[in-house]
């Protein structure tokens, strides 16, 4: 049991390195989205196998629709964002989002 | 069986990073979470596969589509034009590291086993009840989101949906 | 009942859009102060007697029905609840005028309440899980927030801050799943006797690690900060405050050391890295504020530099550090809050947040710079107001801890701070007034209210301050100093 928690612990970073390197490298918006979901999927796999691993399964399904629920608000709220950023510059491109700088 | 799901969740997962169009690119993104669903239902979790493909894979997927056709009509973003070469070497990289951590790792971590017992719904309601106050004010942050960004004037964004939404199926120029 | 802290800023949320339907402004005006105000003193009144001897569990009723929610109030939660309900009672006195001009009131209101009930969730509740989901209610509620004029800043900003914000969530959420995989229980007991019996450093390590770096992000401590400066003055003046003066210490400095101290228990090895990460926001944000023009930017960093005040003294370890770091929060909360409430005042009526184009001010607006003086002095650690002491029970715990080279690096940050709070407060407001200006006049009556409430209290708190010490710091920081023993007290329930 424990052995193959390792192993899905194993695929959950390779889905985690692969959103990090879609949000490092990336330079569409909407692209950086669907790195930050990758992430997303890669937790909520660590979540349930957790739970299988340990016996406690129902716990961690509860866990994971929770953690989708937040994710649908989290990706609504984005996306309108980005929208309403195409209606100013008529891109997608973060390049073009330099007017602030950090 | 495990492995080959977890292969192809990894798989289109990627595919859904490197594919150019965006569009392509949000489907991966319904493929994997398909896959993460059948991942979910052999390991018991019914409830979860079953809001994995209704919810991400449908729910997220048309949000992207309609966000994609809203934005879409504008000149392409110029990614870089070495993702193909980059990112192989990267995620070799990530393997090798993966497996040598996991080697590492194989059978020396101890880990206390948790029992439960009875049903879905009863957990749900007897231990993670607090869960559902916190999902109510998330939904509630996401509409008002929404609408926040979306008010202009008295009629929100039913009006805008329509409208560029419509031409660009004709003009999908990439194919 | 202390249920009513987070249902009722949801309730009213929820009806917002409707009452906005019914009246555009009086009716969201109303209700959202009287809650507001309702909390405060029921956090005062109802609550504090509660905690009269250590901790309490209580379960949540719902019309006389038992719920499966169990809250822990202690006197952390109790001090981070007062500090919340204080500064957004300010706050939505403030909207009241200023929210005018940005239309849907209601709808503002309403995303305000949720972000309050988000970070009410966050303080009351006593399991990880559910620490990372009222960390993304409150989030998620301040990304439209910051986003609300709609102008290209404030979506360019509210794009980064999401993007950061959302990396930072995986990071805590991934800690979690791990720290669930082992000891296969969420609440803190069990996770706090969990790890206990493994005894597993390096996974506790790797766990902290990921804490670190999602909290600290939330909190924007230095490596982690870059997001700040370009959101909280983006945002509008209101939010700019609630962001600064409260979200960032409750979803980052609060979580973080719940988790820290209660859970994982405080390591040598932690304690050097939260005091060299602190001492690394102290200058950062100092330097950088120095060079700023934008009034609000100044201010964002000086709130990256004040952080760092509290992480170090959070790290020390010591119950007088504790007590330290808790009131430099509370007074951060209160005299950052006052000063971006100003600078939307000073924005508002100028329309202009440069500091070259301002000066002489003070001649116009009397009431905005006499309170953002009272700001600048003591957030700059002048005495006898409250930030002053703050600092100098920071300080007196660095030299008490042996560690007398970050003391001295700390007096030295706190220069710096007066330096700049001088030259803000010279160009803004001193010296002559420039012919721009000459019809300006002073911000309108509930605005200028807001800020009198908060300046006075940094006034009076500095001249109490024994006695805030004695009643709401001093049960905080007896659950810090308790450790892990807290939350193995509270595994039975």
């Amino acid at each position: 049991m424990n052995n193959l928690w390792i192993l899905n612990m194993g695929f959950v970073a390779l889905l985690i390195g692969t959103g990090i390197y879609c949000l490092l490298t990336m330079k569409n918006a909407v692209k950086l989205l669907i790195g930050l979901e990758i992430i997303a999927k890669g937790v909520t796999l660590a979540l349930v196998a957790s739970g299988y691993a340990r016996n406690n399964i129902l716990a961690a399904q509860s866990l994971a629709i929770t953690v989708i629920v937040v994710d649908v608000a989290v990706i609504a709220t984005a996306l309108a964002i980005i929208i309403n950023i195409n209606r100013h510059t008529k891109s997608l491109d973060v390049r073009k989002l330099t007017k602030l700088k950090g | 069986m495990h492995l080959f799901l977890m292969i192809g969740l990894v798989a289109f997962s990627i595919l859904a990073v490197l594919t150019r169009d965006l569009l392509r690119s949000a489907i991966c993104l319904a493929v994997a979470s398909v896959f993460l669903a059948l991942v979910f239902f052999r390991m018991n979790a019914v409830y979860a596969g079953v809001f994995e493909v209704s919810v991400v894979a449908g729910l997220i997927t048309v949000l992207f589509i309609t966000a994609i056709a809203l934005t879409r009509g504008d000149q392409e973003v110029a990614e870089n034009k070495h993702h193909m070469l980059v990112f192989p070497f990267f995620f070799l990289f990530l393997i090798v590291f993966d497996i040598l951590v996991m080697r590492k790792l194989l059978g020396r971590i101890p880990a206390i086993a948790g029992s439960e017992a009875g049903t879905f719904g009863e957990v749900l309601w007897n231990q993670r009840t607090f869960d559902l106050v916190g999902q109510i004010g998330v939904i509630f942050a996401g509409v008002l989101a929404v609408l926040a960004l979306f008010r202009q004037g008295e009629n929100p964004r039913k009006g805008d949906t329509t409208l560029p939404g419509g031409q660009p199926q004709g003009g999908s120029s990439h194919e | 009942m202390i249920f009513l802290f987070i249902i009722i800023p949801l309730l009213l949320a929820g009806l917002m859009p409707l009452l906005g339907k019914i009246s555009k402004r009086f009716l969201p005006d109303l209700l959202a102060n009287a809650t507001m105000l309702f909390l405060l003193v029921f956090s005062v009144l109802s609550a504090k007697p509660l905690i009269a001897h250590g901790g309490v569990i209580q379960q949540a009723f719902w019309f006389g029905a038992p719920l499966n929610i169990r809250l822990l109030l202690d006197g952390f939660s109790l001090f981070m609840l007062f500090t919340i309900s204080l500064v957004s009672f300010a706050v939505t006195l403030y909207s009241i005028n200023y929210m005018e001009h940005y239309g849907a009131k209601a709808n503002y209101y309403a995303l305000l309440l949720v972000m309050i009930a988000g970070m009410n969730g966050l303080v009351l509740t006593s399991d990880l899980f559910n620490i990372y989901l009222f960390l993304e209610v409150a989030a998620v509620a301040s990304y439209a927030l910051v986003a609300f004029g709609q102008g290209h800043d404030e979506l360019e900003a509210s794009f980064k801050y999401l993007m950061l914000s959302a990396v930072a969530s995986a990071a805590i959420l991934l800690s979690i799943a791990v720290i669930f995989g082992l000891t296969g229980g969420l609440s803190f007991g069990t996770v706090a006797s969990g790890l206990k019996m493994l005894n597993i450093k390096y996974v506790v390590g790797f766990c902290s690690g990921l804490f670190l770096m999602g909290f600290g992000l939330k909190a924007a401590i230095v490596p982690f900060h870059s997001w700040l400066p370009d959101a909280h003055p983006s945002a509008p003046a209101p939010i700019s405050a609630m962001l600064s003066g409260v979200l960032i210490k409750v979803s980052g400095v609060y979580a973080m050391m719940r988790i820290f101290l209660n859970v994982f228990g405080l390591t040598p090895a932690l304690t050097t890295v939260l005091t060299v990460l602190g001492i690394a926001s102290i200058f950062v944000g100092a330097l950088a504020a120095l060079g700023q023009n934008d009034i609000k930017r100044m201010l964002a960093y000086s709130s990256i530099s004040q952080i760092g005040y509290v992480i170090l003294g959070f790290g020390i370890g010591t119950p007088l550090g504790f007590i330290g770091g808790l009131f430099h929060l509370f007074n951060h909360a209160l005299f950052k809050s006052l000063l971006f409430l100003n600078a939307g005042a000073v924005e508002q009526s100028t329309g202009t947040r440069s500091l070259d184009k301002m000066g002489g001010l003070a001649k116009r607006m009397p009431l905005t710079a006499a309170t953002s003086a009272v700001g600048s002095l003591s957030i700059a650690g002048v005495p006898p107001l409250n930030g002053f002491w703050s600092k100098l029970l920071i300080i007196i715990a660095l030299v008490q801890a042996k560690m007398v080279i970050l003391a001295v690096l700390a007096v030295l940050g706190s220069v710096i701070t007066l330096w700049y709070y001088l030259v803000l407060q010279h160009n803004a407001f001193f010296g002559k007034l420039n012919e721009t200006w000459k019809s300006v006049r002073e911000a309108p009556f509930w605005m200028s209210a807001a800020t009198v409430l908060l300046a006075l209290l940094c006034i009076v708190t500095g001249l109490v301050f024994p006695m805030v010490i004695h009643s709401w710091l001093q049960p905080a920081a007896d659950v810090l100093s308790g450790g892990v023993a807290v939350a193995l007290n509270f595994i039975g329930f």
